[in-house]
Formats: C-alpha cells, structure tokens, sequence
C-alpha cells in the first residue's frame, strides 16, 4: 500500500496489513454492538409476545369460572296458603303474591333442610342462610308455578342458584380472608357452605345461562348473562354485512375500474384512507347526530349500531376490495374486451368473480373488527341495561333495544362487585372466540381460493 | 301502506316490469334474439329499472320531506316563542312525536278505538294514565297543546301516508308503462342499464365523501350551538374542566387536552421503541421461517379488540402498577393513571407501528444494503446508517399515524386513565382525556340543549381536527416515501 | 506496463492476490456455479466475461462472501486472499470486506450527503482519529475516482443528485475510501452512457496501479479495453482463462470462440 501516499491518502489512514483470521479491538466492539442491536429486537419481540400471553392468560383465568355456577338443590313444598291465599289456582290472582313471599318461602324451606340433613348452623342465623340464595332464584320459582298451578302443595326439588358470594367462595374468589373484611358475608357462612358442599346440597357445574339470560342487575351477578349482548351483535353483523357488503364492493369495482383520474376521484380516495383511520368515537357522535336526533331511530337498537359501524367498516371493506379487484391481472380484462364483452360485462363476469374469495376475506376481518368496537356504541345508547330479548329479526327486533357483547364486556367491568368483573372476562372469552372462528373463516377461505397469477 | 309494504309493492312490479320488457322485445322481433340489440335479459332489467328506481326515489324523497312538512304544520298549536327557541321547539316536537306514537300503539293494542284516538282530550281524564295501561310511558302529563297537535300529527301523517302509496305506485306504473312502450328490438336497453348501474357505483363511491361531510355537519351545527351557550375562547383555553348540573360549568379544554396528549407520549415512548425494533428484527434479522410465526402472532395484538386492552388495563396493569411503582415511591394511589392507559395503549399500537415499519424498511432498496455491505459494514451499522435513514420519512409518517390511534383510542383511556381533569405531571395520577369526556358527556340519558352535554360535540370536533390533521400529514409522508423509491 | 509483464511471467504463489480452488455454489436446488479453479493477479484488471446467467457475477460475490447475505446461497470449495482462507470459520465477512471492496450494477449512493457517502467506510472501519484525517481521505477518494472538481463545491448535497455516472464514480470513490486491497466491480457501467462509461473505464485503469481490480461485465470490447487478464464462463463453468490478448486473438475453447464471434451470448 506505499503508493496509496503517493495518490494522496496519508499513509497513517492506510490500515496496517492485518490477518483476516484475527480481530482486532475495533472489531470486537463492533462485532459486540451488532449482538446487542440483534438482542434488542429478540428482546422486543419477546416482550411484546409475552405481554399478549400475559394478558390471554389473565383474561383467561379471570373469566372461565364465569362458566361455572354454584347451584343449591333442596326440596321445597309449595305452600298453597302462602302462595294462593285466595284459593282458586286462578293465576292473575296468584300474581299478586311477589318475589317476597317465594323468598320467604324459599329460605324457610333451605332453613328446613338443612335442619333435616342434620347439618350444624353453628354461627348463622335464619338470614344468614337465606343470603346463600340468589334473588334471582324466588323470581323463577314464581314464574314456573304462575305457569302451572296445578304445582301448588306438592313438595318439588329445586335447583336454583347460589348467590354470588357463594359462588365466589367455591370459584376461590372469596376467601376466608375477604370474608372477614366484607359486611356481605361471614366466615360462619363459609364454613356453613363447606358443610353444604360435603352434603351435596351445594354442587357447582357448567353454566349454560351465562351464555342465554339477559343481564342482570347489581346485586344478583349470578344470574347475568350474554343473552341479549350475543343476539344484540347477531344482528348488527347481519346489518353490517348487508349494508357494506354491496356498498364496498360497488365503491371499489367504480374506483377501480371506471373512475377516470381527475381531481374528484382523487378526493375520494384521500377521503377514504383518512376515514380508515378517524377514531372510532368520532362515529358514535355521528351516529347520535343523525341517525337518533336527526333521523328519530330508536335509541340502543341494533339498527342504529349497524349504521355506525357500518360507516366506520366501509372504508376498510373497500380497501381490502379494490385490493382484491386489482389483483386480478389485465390479461383477464383485456381477453374477455376482445371478445366483444362491454366494460361492464367484463367485470360482472370476470373480474368480480375473480376477486371474489379475496373480497368475501377482506370483508370478514372487516366484520371481526366490527365485532369488537365499542367505543360509538356507548354513545348510541347501547350501554344501557337491557332486560328484555330483542324480538326476532322479521318483528323488528333490530329496532328493539340491545345491546353488544363488547359493551357488555365494559358495562360489567364498571360495576363494582368483583363478581362481574369474572362474567366480564368471560364476556371476552366468548368474544374472542366469535372473532377465532371468523378469522379462521377468513384464513381458510384465502388458502383454498387463493391464486397467484 | 307500510314503507315496508310499499317496497314490496315495489319489488312485484318491478319482476313485472322485468317480464314485460324481455318478452316485449322478444315478440317484437318474431322471437329471434339474435335480431335483438342487446341480449334479450337487458330489455326485462331496463324494464324492471324503470318500474323501481324513480318510484323509490321518490318514496325516499317523500319519507325525509314529510316529518318535516308535518312539523311545520304543528306550528301553529304552539305559543310564537316557544316555537321560536329553538331547543325549545325540539323538546316540544319530540313530545308531540311520543304522545302520537303512544296513541299508536295504544289503537294497535286495541286499547283505544281509532275515534277515541282522534276525540280523546285532556279533559276527560288522564291521557298519561290511559297510556301507561297499554306500555306507553310518558315522563309528564300531557298538555291539550301537546295533545291536539299530536292528534293533528296523526290525522297529517295517515294523509301523508295515502298520497305516498298513491304517489310512488302511479310512478311505478308510469315507468313501467313507458318502459314497454319504448320497447323494441332496436332499443339499446344494454347501454341504458349500464348507465343506470354506472350510477349506482358511482353513487356508492360517494358514500366516503357523505360520510365525512356527516361528520363534519353534524359535529359543525352542535359546535355551533354550543358557542352560543359558552363562550368558545373559555372552552379552547380554559385551564379548567368542571361540569355542574346547575349550570356555571366550566368547560376548559386545556386539561383534557395535556391529558390526552401526556398518555399518548407515554404510549409513544412505549410502542415506538419496541415496533420499531420488532420490525427491524423481522425485515432484517429472522429467517423466513421465523418470520412467518412471529408476524402473525405480533399481529394478533392488533385484532384483540380494545374493550379487552381496556379490562386488562383496569384488572391487571392498573393495580400492578399502583403496587409496585405509585405506592412504593409515594406517587399515587389511583390504578387508574397516565402510566396505566399509556402502557397499555403502547402495547396496542406494537403491531401497528411494526407492520408499518416492516413494510417500509422492505421497501428500501436491497441495493443499499449491499452497498453497504460491500464496504465492509455490519448488519447493524447498516441498518442504523443506510437502512434507518432512507426510511426514515416512511417511519415518521408511521409514527404519526400511531400517535393519530392513541390520541383518539377511547375504551382503554376510560377504563384505565381515570375521570379527574387534571393539569398535572405526575404520570402515576389519574387523568382524563377528550374521549374519556365525550363518553362521559354524552352516555345515559341527555337532553341535547346544555353546554354540558353539547361541549362533547366540540370535544369531538376538536379531537376530529387534530386526528385529521396528523393523518393526512402522516399519509402525504408515505405516499411521498412510497414515490421515492418506484 | 513492464512492471505487469514481469509479475505474469513469474507465476508463483507469491503474486497472486486471490486463489480460488474447486468452488461450488448452489442457490438452493441450482447448481450456479461449477468446480471454478482462479488465481487473481494483484495489481491487474481482470475481467469476466460471458452469457447472462454464466455464473460470472456469482463468482465475484464468493470473493468477499456477499453471497453471505443471500439466505438461499450454498459456497462450497476453497478462497484464499494472500494466502488465508476466506471461508473459515474464523473469519469475518465484515472484515474481508473491508479488504475486498465491492462496486455494483446500479449505482446505489447512500441517501446521505456527498461527503458521509465517502466517510462512512472511514467511519465504520475506524481508519481516522480526526476530522481533518477524515476530510483528507474523502478529498483524496474523490480526486481518485475523478470526481472532486465536479462535487468539491457541494459535498454537503445528497449523493442521489447527482447524474448517474457522477454516481458511479462516487461509488467508486467510496469504495476506495476503506483502501481495499482489491476490487470488485459487478457490470459498473452498464447503467451508464458511453461518455460516463469511458470516464469509469479510465478511471479503473488508474486504480489497477494500487489495487487488484476484478470486473464483470457484458461487453467483450469494455474487457478487451481495460483487463489485462481475462475469464470466460459459461453455464457455471469456467471455460478458459487467460491474458486478455490472447483469448480475444487466439482462444483455445470453441466456446470461447463461438462467444467471442457472437454466435452465443
């Protein structure tokens, strides 16, 4: 390298003549910096990885006991004088006995029992025991012997459910410990349920209901359920598919393969990519604006929601559809020209089916991302408490009120007993399945049509 | 005849209309389509098009003008100013509305003739009471005022209702009977309904450019209004945020809007890195095989919908956080806080930012990186000198589309950040955000006339123009990247 | 001139720069590049020549392992550079490379300044302790690549400015700036026009005085103008090899004559 200062370089520049099979300082720091910057990505990687763990797993944990159910089994006798004190079987008059007497009778009859099995009520008094009874139970038992009278003086088993602290007690959410601090239930009565279990008056098992009763109010957990959410997100996916659906897919195959390039469809295109990414409230003030005080829709319906959602999905419906139209290749267009079809005829007949499967995906991630939005439906009104099932969808039951299974998922995580804190993870375990069973028909879908051209 | 009814109506014909055309082009060429302009199926769709689509314009034109009309009428049952207030007109109206549906539903239950629905007056008894029998629950009695003018809404709205049917099937007729009248073997029937179908996508098309014109309206006019009640200069630079119910709130944006923007620069200091470093690892670094696990499963954080980042935020970070950060060095006690909804809104945006990154570190030309490597650089020495800085602008304009999501992320901030409006640096207390107030504002029962709840449209209206603002920047960023290298 | 005829004639291990025995290369089931022997000359310009798909390229990317970076890419055989097998374990490609410099196809400036496209090989490789040090070498690597009256007035602008064979030239400049012990040029002007192009020729020439200079190329008058040695390949083989004159005027392959009148390629 002695001519190098010959041409100017100055010698001290030029690197010693060094073996390549050694290293020098310099190349082990570098050789060192390279393995830290390739560790920080490991290291993002797997943080961002296990968080996502984390929170399955908690989310998980949180929320599969709300699948299970302590329920208490004992005998009752329906006690005509109680229950029909006028004596006719005639059930508007029966009606007028309310939840109160079926309580009473209720928790005299567990009182009973357990006097009966012999088990010690040491500690507990009469409405110490009666607290072991979900409110909700009385109010079930009083609509099966409104149904049928002909009930009233047989003793008859019922199996209704324990109230939530109970049930926390045997899921392991309520501990000796909590017991001891919270004025709703007592160490004794823990103790007591020990003895009921063992008795096998007190069984906990699969809990269907969490997935069909509607909700329920603060003090009876127990007796929530999904019901109305699931209905309520039933029908606002089937609004949504069928509002965007041929909307998006109008909108695409118009820009894609007729829009001229001026300055209108231009507009229409930075309008779409920036409604993709307008935050999802913003839609709900829209929504409330014009299709509730504007247009008078019903508040909290399942139409309103499809509306909104609708709006907010459609930008990305007609991204992933142009995205499938333009993947089909001009050679295809240009054939079908050449045979003499029209413009239109070629899409209709070759290009849209082509596209298809890719737009039929697109359009079902669109919908599982819909699936999950909540934020504009607590602005429609679709928070609110809803008791009732909506009618069936040919009787106007998208006008009735409803609400989602995302809104459930909050409404049950802002109250405040820590027993609906479980149902509303189990809420995110039923969402969450509803969105791998769509994805999973997306996934499928764009293996087997998919084509590379 | 129901709306519903009419369109079914209106579907019948239009397959007669279908019928007609097809065979009517067909005879009139002895039954040889080959004579024919277009194929035979495009005279029945031309025929079934003119059968539909101006009778349902219409009935659309006449369902949207005739509410309006009706109200206009009711006028004069009314006082002049009260009519002239405008929340006042609206409260009235829509009391008008719910006393005619009740007498509605009361007719349809069979719990009032037709006539007594008509003749029923306030003097005869409680109409609040006679329709609480049937289900129909009014909050306050009715005045004769309101009565009269919902029974002359009822008797307008049953007119209105015989002229629609009427309308829209002499329409429907007409078209139909032109249709076949034009009908020939000559017509160009396939270039006419593409027409009619090219309008159609067209009119789908637009359906972006309405959306955000609705947007816009709606959050404009309520802006608008609630200028009128609040001063607009308190709102926008007010330093405190305190609603009452007996009026005298104070509105001031400042604190919800550091809120905001503290939880999202949290959010920020957390994505930003760890996407970026992500993607870098997966352009760059993994082997094919790894990436093809690692993306998907990365990309899974970005389909969990954020009602679950929400609970999880408010089960989990929240009181983690509170118990080993804010209480043990004494900085709060509140789970709820900038920390928690910024981590978690950080986490949210790790696969947003890292598929965004990813593909545009792709996008860097593989020429650069061997030029790179053939001057003896290392891999990480180019990524950072060669790599980083060519995609430098895409990154940005990455980086600003995330900060666009977590200024206007809404579930996380109101589950996990807290409800107190705070002007504060502490990142461990409780603060609350522009969407968290909208929410707030605007959830339950609200009567659209207060500053308190109308301030929520201007909170919209504000979180719309900064969220706006940042995409279209962000995305003439990428697009300027994206031509940089075509 | 003399000083090269004397280095040929007296072939022995000591002059060459680079041995190449038995090299394999597979891109996964292809088998692109056969049972390639090579002893590269330093300080001479030497070309490769053949059809498309030859193999040519290939082989200069096995001389400082850029091959390394394509994932699908199988070396086998044996490199050494003075003496050291290129492929051991021990090695690091980083380095070799720093000793092998590489110009590409396309000119492919950094999206950075003049100046920090010439600095950055400096930079990495630690070869200054101070700005002026710096400022000298890229001064100096401009005036080699014959560039530095073009851009000395504007080395704060980006190097994507420049016209394409300002490019190249700036590529080259960079690549010199590491002081590679030899060159690898892979087709360096077949993005350019034929005024750019002869500048690029002249300048390899001058660069043969300090480095060994290994070119691809495409163009069979481009070899005959600057290489004083000369390898054609075809099919992944190495067909012959030789001094420039003589494969032009005299080969010995028929293939090599059938390349050379143009009747393949």
């Amino acid at each position: 390298m002695s001519d190098a200062t010959a041409n100017g370089i100055p010698a001290s520049g030029a690197p010693a003549k060094s073996s390549l099979l050694t290293q020098d300082a310099l190349m082990r720091k570098r050789n060192a910096a390279e393995a830290r910057f390739k560790a920080y990505g490991i290291a993002a990687i797997a943080l961002s990885l296990s968080v996502l763990f984390i929170m399955l797993w908690t989310i998980f944990t949180d929320g599969v006991s709300a699948f299970r159910q302590a329920s208490l089994t004992f005998p009752v006798t329906l006690d005509a004088e109680r229950l029909d004190p006028e004596g006719n079987r005639n059930p508007e008059e029966m009606a007028r006995v309310t939840t109160i007497g079926y309580t009473n009778l209720l928790n005299d009859a567990l009182v009973a029992h357990l006097a009966a099995e012999g088990i010690s009520t040491e500690g507990v008094d009469d409405g110490d025991i009666a607290d072991f009874i979900s409110r909700g139970t009385p109010a079930e038992l009083r609509d099966q012997v409104l149904a049928d009278p002909a009930l009233l003086g047989q003793t008859i088993t019922v199996s209704g459910f324990a109230s939530g602290r109970i049930d926390g007690y045997l899921k392991g959410r309520v501990t000796r410990e909590t017991a001891a601090v919270d004025t709703n239930i007592s160490v004794e009565q823990l103790d007591l349920a020990d003895r009921m279990v063992e008795a096998g008056i007190l069984t906990s098992g699969f809990n269907w209901r969490f997935l069909t009763n509607p909700d329920a109010s603060d003090q009876r957990p127990e007796m929530s359920g999904l019901g109305v959410a699931i209905i309520g997100s039933a029908y606002m996916m089937l609004l949504v598919a069928i509002f965007t659906l041929p909307m998006g897919i109008a909108a695409s195959i118009y820009l894609e393969e007729f829009a001229p390039k001026n300055r209108w469809t231009d507009l229409i295109e930075v309008n779409i990519s920036n409604l993709a990414a307008v935050p999802s409230i913003v839609y709900g003030i829209l929504g409330l604006a014009v299709f509730i005080n504007f247009a008078g829709f019903p508040q909290s319906s399942s139409l309103v929601g499809a509306l909104v959602i609708s709006l907010m999905t459609l930008p990305t419906i007609i991204i992933a559809a142009r995205a499938a139209i333009r993947a089909v290749p001009p050679s295809i267009r240009d054939a079908a020209l050449g045979v003499g079809a029209s413009k239109m005829q070629t899409v209709f007949h070759h290009v849209l089916p082509l596209a298809a499967p890719g737009i039929l995906t697109g359009t079902i991630l669109g919908l599982a991302t819909a699936l999950g939005e909540t934020a504009p439906l607590l602005l429609i009104g679709m928070v609110a408490f809803v008791q009732n099932y909506p009618a069936g969808p040919f009787d106007g039951g998208m006008l009735d009120p409803a609400t989602a299974l995302p809104v459930q998922v909050y409404s049950w995580a802002s109250r405040s007993d820590p027993a609906f804190i479980e149902r509303s993870a189990g809420a995110i375990i039923v969402l969450l399945a509803f969105l791998v069973v769509m994805n999973i028909i997306a996934i499928v879908l764009r293996r087997r049509f998919e084509r590379r051209w | 005849m129901s709306v519903f009814l009419l369109i079914v109506v209106l579907l019948v014909l239009g397959i007669a209309g279908y019928v007609l055309g097809r065979g009517r082009a067909l005879s009139s060429v002895g039954g040889n389509p080959r004579k024919l302009h277009s194929l035979p199926g495009y005279y029945g769709w031309h025929g079934a098009i003119l059968a539909i689509l101006p009778a349902l314009v219409a009935l659309t034109m006449w369902v949207i003008a005739q509410p309006l009309i009706i109200e206009r009428q009711l006028a004069d049952f009314f006082p002049a100013e009260q009519i002239e207030n405008d929340s006042q007109r609206v409260l009235l109206l829509t009391d008008v509305r719910r006393v005619a549906q009740g007498l509605d539903t009361a007719v349809a239950a069979g719990a009032l003739t037709e006539e007594q629905a008509a003749m029923i007056r306030t003097e005869f008894g409680s109409v609040r009471d006679r329709l609480a029998t049937v289900g129909v629950a009014l909050g306050s009695e009715v005045t004769p005022q309101v009565l009269q003018a919902a029974q002359r809404y009822r008797e307008l709205a049953a007119t209105g209702g015989l002229w629609r049917m009427i309308v829209t099937l002499a329409i429907a007729l007409g078209g139909l009977a032109w249709a076949v009248r034009t009908t020939n073997g000559d017509l160009r029937a396939r270039n006419r309904v593409e027409v009619v179908i090219l309008g159609l996508l067209i009119l789908a098309s637009t359906i972006a450019i309405l959306t955000t014109i609705g947007i816009v309206l709606s959050m404009l006019s309520e802006t608008i209004r609630f200028s009128t009640m609040y001063p607009f200069a308190d709102f926008l630079f007010g330093l405190t945020w305190q609603p009452t119910f007996q009026g005298n709130s104070e509105l001031g944006l400042i604190p919800l809007l550091w809120g905001t923007l503290y939880i999202s620069l949290v959010s920020m200091i957390v994505a930003v890195p760890i996407g970026l470093f992500t993607a870098i690892y997966l352009a760059e670094y993994a082997t094919p095989r790894v990436r093809s696990i690692v993306k998907p499963l990365i990309e899974v954080i970005a389909g969990i919908p954020t009602v679950v980042f929400g609970l999880f935020a408010l089960v989990t970070v929240g009181p983690f956080l509170r118990d080993w950060f804010a209480a043990p060095t004494g900085l709060g006690t509140s789970g709820s806080s900038v920390m928690t909804a910024g981590i978690v809104i950080g986490i949210l945006n790790i696969p947003f930012i890292s598929s965004l990154a990813d593909d545009i570190i792709n996008a860097v030309p593989q020429s650069l990186r061997d030029g790179s490597y053939g001057l003896g650089a290392t891999k990480s020495e180019t990524i950072r000198q060669v790599v980083l800085p060519a995609a430098l602008p895409g990154i940005v304009g990455a980086i600003l589309l995330a900060a666009s999501r977590a200024i206007g992320e809404t579930m996380i901030v109101t589950m996990g950040a807290g409800a107190a409006a705070k002007l504060d640096l502490n990142p461990f207390e409780a603060m609350t955000t522009i969407t968290v107030k909208i929410v707030s504002q605007l959830t339950g029962d609200t009567e659209f006339n207060s500053p308190e709840t109308l301030v929520a449209f201007a909170l919209g209206m504000t979180l719309f123009v900064i969220t706006l603002g940042l995409n279209i920047f962000a995305l003439w960023v990428v697009r300027k990247y994206r031509e940089q290298y075509e | 001139m003399d000083d090269l005829r004397i280095v040929e004639r007296s072939v022995d291990t000591q002059g060459f720069k680079i041995t190449a025995r038995g090299v394999q290369v597979y891109y996964g089931e292809k088998h692109a590049l056969k049972d390639v022997d090579c002893d590269i000359l330093d300080k001479t310009v030497t070309a490769f020549i053949g059809p498309s798909g030859c193999g040519k390229s290939t082989f200069l990317r096995c001389l400082n392992r850029m091959n390394d970076t394509v994932s699908i890419a199988r070396v086998q055989g044996e490199i050494r550079l003075d003496g050291e097998d290129i492929y051991d374990k021990r090695v690091d490609p980083v380095q070799l490379r720093a000793k092998v410099g590489m110009v590409f196809q396309k000119p492919n400036p950094f999206p950075k300044s003049i100046y920090d496209n010439v600095a950055y090989g400096p930079k990495i490789h630690g070869l200054t302790r101070s700005k002026s040090e710096l400022d000298g070498i890229v001064e100096a690597s401009l005036k080699k690549a014959a560039l530095w009256n073009e851009v000395k007035d504007r080395l704060g602008e980006p190097g994507t400015g420049l016209s394409g064979g300002q490019q190249q030239r700036l590529c080259i400049a960079r690549a010199v700036a590491t002081h590679p012990e030899v060159l690898l040029m892979d087709e360096p002007c077949s993005a350019l026009d034929p005024i750019a192009t002869a500048q690029v020729e002249e300048l390899i020439d001058e660069l043969r005085s300090n480095f060994s200079v290994v070119i691809v190329t495409h163009s069979m008058q481009q070899a005959a103008r600057v290489s004083q040695k000369t390898a054609f390949f075809h099919l992944g083989n190495l067909v012959e090899y030789g001094e420039t004159g003589q494969i032009f005027t005299n080969p010995k392959d028929p293939r090599t004559e059938s390349y050379i009148s143009g009747r393949i390629g």
